[in-house]
């Protein structure tokens, strides 16, 4: 049997920090990747930060691969941040630049297809030297012991034995779920996360949320596009596209089940958000069927030929880079000529195939993931026996407020479980106490640790500085002395101390409740909100669209097993699987896998697996 | 970890060859291929056999030699090849004299440039089954009986033991009528194989997997470079006699091809609707003798 140091388990971003950072302490570890590209099976909103605490210290991704920001492919440095309240046709903004810039450096839009590409690329050059890498393409399925090293098992190679094993398997862990190191996360420790992405051109992007070139703007919404959940909206700009999605709680959505997808819907037809998507769309006029067959075919052929030249030209017009590139590579004289082809061809469309060009928006990719609720669910104890536990695996997700962070805690995780692997190495003691105690001990130091457990007072005190427009009657009605304690700088102290003694689980549900997300939005926005009208409504795609538009390596047996077909969590399941895998046939509920997104709302009563190595969802953004 | 060894010396023999695919394949007026107009690129065949011996070079460490004749753009085939099997030596053996070879005239370059590799120890040598502009399939055995080596073809896998230096190959053939029966062969080294189409190359350890990524890696910057790699050689840095080789070399010449006309078909068809147990009986019975006609007696 083949033998290594370290086994690294998921190559998400907590995944490939780990093995950089090893190969940064010149350890020998190799990860085992399911997908068939590091990338290809995550997903996130999402801003990716690098944090500066106050106190104590995190390990950021600057820290682990030196030459991000040098030519990392992140989408726009985030340089405006806005939460929106919203009610019907009214929204009030709150500009909360400030809760972003808090004890932060920077905070970048990212795609995880192309960002964790990115990471792979490096860390398997660095991973290279120590006779590791990464192994993709494979599916870890058991763990045992012989001695003391881990025995792993996986669908596709001949078993391996490793030393300590660390487990960045994400939310829906395997790792976890077999050795049982920790129990499935119920649906109160968990959100569940949509998010699409939308075609912008860069130059659009920039003149619509007024930022130049490397900025970003991300946007946050409660209100009424929640229809009543726990949770809220968000848009991102990225380089040429946004990220519009939805994060809601996934008790909530037990509740009452509602669709994902009616979720990401409701968003996007909110006018402020409409406004913000919507673009020039070209649509095809139908094809006279009266004309000969070859002539139907050939002008299918040439329509679909110049609306593609025409979203490229249109792409490159727009974007000062790609603009550049054309007029360098002699192709274009001008700026002016480009535009003018551009017309050209816009022209040729209209005049000759009758072809319309309206104000809609185009969706490029959907998807959907579980995303852990630290405050809830972190482990107390990320470890067990040799496994040491990061990220989304260890249930370390940080959800604040609007802020959703869990690639940069994931990342200091990662830091923290190799530097202790490191040191087993050096030890060869690779025990519970020395190894997993060291990693437990390191985590608890962490910025991150701390805000799954207390309120910070002083991130607090922006939102309600951000909040002083708000008219207290609305406020006063529910939260009025709280408010009164936390307007006076002493006051809050003393509050803040007193909650914290009380403890996050007893305030939780006082403050994540549908109050703060729906109900104070929804009257604020209606008493002092701006109207807002769209121009338009956007054509939404169906669910069926958007599964037609992902892209699969399927796989013929089902990763997924229904235990029990005619329990109520099951039923649900029927509404809330983001892609529609579940049915009702007879009083049972039956699933049909090969549309699976892999989201894991389903994990918690069924034999869950991931795909088979390879198989399954290939998201192209992420 | 994987065996490294620089015991193993492998050469592959490919082909520029017409690219058929759609799109890029231009035929005459007569039918006959525009070789001017249709682009050329690795052989499908070749590109198969290039892969098989990436696969020793992952799980040996085996030194990679390319080999073709063609003419100085042959030289791209060396470059796909080298992308696919991260190749340590390119050859082509380029001559005026070499032109209007046969399979048999062919072979004796071939001979001649798989002996100047390494010193003449291969210890292995693949093919394509054969080319998909000409067809014969003759060019490998007649260069393994050049080379005098035992002659392994259709392999779809194969296995070397490097103490013993046996190797182990899986064999795709029609037995007694039927197709696709898997024969399990042995052989000591040298060899020469020619690789089937279904050919797949499979790693399935971890140390393998990690060999190919780097190699994978080696063979794109290698590619890149691939001139760096290259050698040219002709008719005297061969060593061959000038008569076996070209047009007077070749014994045999293409006259004349010819469409082959359609075959009526052979095959008795009828139609049974299952729309009652008799019909479904008649079924049974058919297949039944059909099957019992299979068995090998
Ligand atoms: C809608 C949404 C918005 C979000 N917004 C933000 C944000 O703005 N900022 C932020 O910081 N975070 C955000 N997050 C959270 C963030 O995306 C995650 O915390 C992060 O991606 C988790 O990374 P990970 O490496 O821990 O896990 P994952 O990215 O889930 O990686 C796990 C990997 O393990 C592999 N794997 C699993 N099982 C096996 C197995 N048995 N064998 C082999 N491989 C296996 C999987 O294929 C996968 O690649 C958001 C999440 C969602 C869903
Ligand atoms: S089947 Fe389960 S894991 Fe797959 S998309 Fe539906 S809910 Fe998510």
């Amino acid at each position: 049997m083949e033998r290594y140091d370290v086994a690294i388990i998921g190559g998400g971003s907590a995944g490939l920090a780990a093995l950089k950072q090893l190969s940064n302490l010149n350890k020998q570890a190799i990860l085992i990747e399911a997908g068939k590209k590091a990338g290809s099976k995550n997903l996130s909103g999402g801003i990716l930060y690098s944090k500066k605490p106050k106190h104590g210290k995190t390990y950021n991704v600057e820290d682990v691969y030196p030459e991000f920001l040098q030519d990392t492919p992140v989408e726009r440095r985030i340089t405006q941040y806005m939460l929106h309240a919203t009610s019907r046709d009214k929204v009030f903004t709150m500009n909360l630049t400030a809760a972003h810039e808090y004890q932060a450096n920077f905070g970048y839009s990212v795609l995880l297809n192309k960002l964790n590409g990115w990471f792979a690329k490096q860390a398997s050059e660095s991973a290279g030297r120590q006779g590791g890498g990464i192994v993709s393409g494979v599916h870890v399925r058991s763990l045992s012991w012989q001695e003391e090293k881990t025995v792993i098992e996986t669908d596709e190679l001949e078993p391996f034995e490793a030393k300590a094993v660390i487990a960045a398997d994400g939310v829906n862990s395997e790792v976890a779920e077999m050795t049982g190191a920790r129990a499935k996360f119920t649906p109160e420790q968990l959100y569940q996360g949509v998010k699409v992405i939308v075609k912008l051109p860069e130059g659009i992007i920039e003149e619509r949320f007024g930022i130049g070139p490397d900025e970003g703007a991300a946007h946050l919404f409660a209100g009424d596009i929640t229809l009543n959940h726990i949770g809220g909206g968000f848009l991102y700009t990225n380089l040429d596209t946004l990220s519009v999605g939805a994060v809601y709680h996934y008790d909530s959505l037990m509740e009452r089940p509602s669709e994902p997808y009616t979720l990401v819907d409701a968003l996007l037809k909110n006018p402020l958000v409409a406004e913000f998507i919507k673009d020039q769309v070209a649509v095809k006029e139908e094809i006279d069927k009266n004309m000969p067959k070859e002539e139907q075919l050939r002008t299918r052929f040439a329509v679909s030929k110049l609306i593609k030249t025409w979203n490229e030209l249109r792409d490159s017009y727009h974007s000062r880079a790609l603009r550049k590139k054309l007029i360098e590579s002699g192709k274009y004289k001008s700026e002016d000529e480009i535009k003018a082809r551009l017309d050209s061809v816009q022209n040729e469309l209209a005049t000759k195939y009758d072809t319309k060009f309206v104000t809609d928006y185009v969706e490029l990719e959907y998807g959907a993931k579980l995303v852990p609720d630290g405050k809830r669910c972190a482990m107390k104890k990320p470890y067990y026996k040799n496994i040491l536990f990061v990220g989304d695996a260890a249930g370390r997700g940080v959800f604040i407020g609007p802020r959703i962070e869990g690639l940069n805690v994931g990342i200091d995780d990662a830091v923290r479980a190799a530097n202790a692997v490191a040191r087993a190495i050096d030890r060869n003691n690779f025990s519970t106490q020395y190894m997993g105690e060291s990693y437990s001990q390191s985590i608890e130091e962490s910025l991150y640790t701390r805000d799954m457990k207390e309120i910070d007072k002083d991130y607090l005190k922006i939102f309600l500085d951000a909040a002083r427009d708000v008219p207290k009657d609305i406020i006063g009605q529910r939260y009025g002395m709280v408010f009164r304690l936390m307007s006076s700088g002493t006051l809050r102290g003393l509050a803040v101390g007193f909650a914290n003694i009380l403890g996050y689980d007893k305030l939780l549900p006082l403050v994540e409740s549908q109050d703060t997300y729906v109900q104070v939005p929804i009257e604020v926005a209606e008493k002092i909100g701006r109207q807002f009208q769209a121009t338009y409504e956007p054509t939404i795609p169906t669910i069926a669209q958007r599964i037609a538009r992902l892209k699969y390596d399927d796989d013929r047996v089902s990763h997924i097993k229904v235990l029990n077909p005619k329990s109520e969590f099951m039923k649900k399941m029927v509404t809330l699987c983001p892609t529609f895998c579940y049915s009702m046939e007879g009083g049972n509920v039956t699933l049909q896998h090969e549309a699976c997104i892999e989201c894991g709302t389903c994990a918690k009563e069924t034999e869950w697996r991931h795909p088979r190595g390879e198989k399954g969802i290939i998201y192209q953004y992420g | 970890m994987a065996t490294t060894t620089k015991d193993l010396n492998v050469a592959v023999i490919v082909k520029l060859e017409p690219d058929f695919s759609e799109g890029n394949v231009s035929y005459n007026a007569d039918g006959t291929l525009n070789r001017a107009e249709t682009k050329s690129i690795l052989g499908p065949h070749s590109a198969i056999a290039s892969n098989a011996a990436f696969y020793a070079k992952v799980k040996y460490g085996a030194r990679v030699a390319v080999g073709t004749m063609g003419p100085p753009i042959a030289e791209s085939a060396l470059q796909q090849a080298q992308l696919l099997c991260d190749a340590d030596e390119l050859h082509l053996y380029s001559d005026r004299i070499f032109a209007g070879a046969d399979t048999l005239a062919t072979a004796e370059v071939l001979k001649a440039g798989i002996s100047k590799v390494e010193g003449g120890k291969v210890d292995v040598v693949f093919s394509g089954h054969r080319a998909s502009d000409g067809e014969t399939g003759q060019t490998g055995p007649q260069t393994a009986w050049k080379l005098g080596y035992t002659f392994l073809g259709n392999v779809i896998d194969y296995n070397i033991d490097l103490e013993s230096r046996l190797v182990r190959a899986k064999r795709l053939i029609s037995l007694q009528g039927f197709y696709d029966i898997i024969e399990e062969v042995e052989a000591p080294l040298p060899v020469f194989i020619s690789i089937d189409p279904s050919y797949n190359a499979f790693f399935n350890t971890v140390s393998q997997r990690l060999a190919f990524e780097k190699y994978q890696k080696e063979a794109r910057s290698r590619a890149e470079n691939y001139k760096q790699f290259l050698k040219v050689l002709n008719t005297q840095q061969l060593g061959i006699d000038p008569k076996l080789v070209g047009l007077p070399g070749s014994p045999t010449i293409v006259y004349k091809v010819e469409r082959i006309p359609k075959a009526k078909a052979s095959r008795k068809a009828e139609v049974i609707d299952g729309t009652n147990r008799d019909q479904i009986a008649r079924v049974v019975t058919n297949m039944y003798e059909v099957l019992e006609g299979m068995v090998i007696k």
